[in-house]
């Protein structure tokens, strides 16, 4: 009985055992992160909060709860649930509402009023911007392109400008308010791209629309986008004063000044 | 704040299917003229009128349920916080 206190004892004591305590996993979470699907998802959300932990100690900005999110299972739930949601959206519709049968088209008749689709209304409204091809007094008042050629070339210069646009702002992504020039640049570009496909159909927004003629259409593709640029900026120059302010003070009470 | 933002969803999605459906049956004469809010049909049976006044509770509720969740109850929080605020200082 001398040899008993260098050897393990069968009631569990002993020098060799360490006792149990919160950091020890229990056999049954050993076998649980070892086998299988348990154990792929423990790895992925072993990996998620390192990453986090990671990217938390590099941090030099305001400090968040969670800076990312593992793919599994976050991310693939998620995204898994919304999925449902509009599929079964859909079906419910099909499944409920009449079907829609209309009148069988006539490959004889030329339609009255030939547009292309929707989503080419901006292309086809660069190619109506005949009114401000110059007439040039050097030439006689002729006009250097034709109107055709014009608009190609208007083409060309709004996908050179989008071609351009990602080499001349560069960075990280930035929130508009941080920015008003850019926020500015893009809402004027959106109106333009607007304000262009309104241009394409503009016989037919003028008939529906009283008030609207097809020259007012005209003055307001070009005019609107500036207005829409210059609102922007104004509101976001003007919110900038108050969004920092609010940011300093999230910031202090997170991290108080030394 | 996205209890209140799925809440507001449930609503607006679930009533707004029931009202679109019902509507697509007795509001929809054609779908080449006015769709879901065309003229109701000319004597109705008691389901269909019924039916008529589902989708008219059910039509409201979406707006109205869903605004109460994503505008007024929000709106009520961030009022009270502010006057909570303003007491304090």
């Amino acid at each position: 009985m001398t040899d008993d206190t260098d050897q393990t004892r069968t009631d569990g004591s002993g020098p060799n055992i360490v006792p149990p305590d919160d950091e020890t996993p229990t056999w049954h979470e050993r076998k649980e992160r070892s086998e299988g699907l348990s154990r792929v998802t423990y790895e992925y959300f072993e990996r998620g909060r390192l990453e986090d932990q990671r990217l938390r100690q590099d941090s030099d900005y305001i400090e968040r709860d969670v800076l990312g999110f593992p793919t599994w299972p976050h991310e693939t739930i998620r995204n898994l649930s919304i999925a449902s949601f509009f599929v079964g959206i859909i079906i419910a519709l099909s499944a409920t509402l009449p079907p829609h049968f209309g009148d069988e088209a006539d490959p004889s008749v030329t339609p009255e009023i030939i547009v292309p689709d929707w989503y080419l209304y901006p292309a086809f409204g660069l190619l109506q911007l005949d009114p401000i091809n110059p007439e040039l007094a050097l030439l006689g008042g002729e006009k250097l392109m034709s109107d055709e050629l014009y608009g190609i070339a208007a083409t060309t210069v709004v996908i050179g400008v989008l071609f351009i646009y990602p080499f001349v702002n560069k960075g990280s992504a930035r929130r508009p308010i941080e920015e008003p020039f850019w926020a500015a640049v893009g809402m004027g570009g959106l109106m333009f791209g607007f304000t262009i496909s309104v241009l394409s159909i503009d016989q037919i927004v003028a008939d529906r629309m009283p008030g609207l003629t097809a020259p007012l259409i005209f003055d307001l593709t070009l005019l609107l986008p500036l207005v829409t640029a210059f609102i922007t900026y104004a509101v976001l120059k003007a919110m900038q004063e108050g969004y920092m302010y609010e940011l300093n003070r999230r910031y202090y009470r997170l991290r108080p000044p030394r | 704040m996205a209890d209140e933002f799925i809440k507001g969803l449930a609503i607006f999605s679930g009533a707004g299917l029931v009202w679109m459906v019902l509507a697509a049956w007795f509001r929809t004469p054609t779908f080449e003229d006015e769709q879901l809010f065309g003229p109701d049909p000319e004597d109705p049976t008691l389901l269909v009128e019924i039916a008529l006044a589902i989708a008219d509770v059910m039509f409201w509720f979406a707006i109205i349920g869903a605004l109460t969740f994503w505008v007024a109850i929000p709106l009520g929080r961030e009022l009270y916080g502010y006057w909570n605020e303003r007491a304090d200082e």
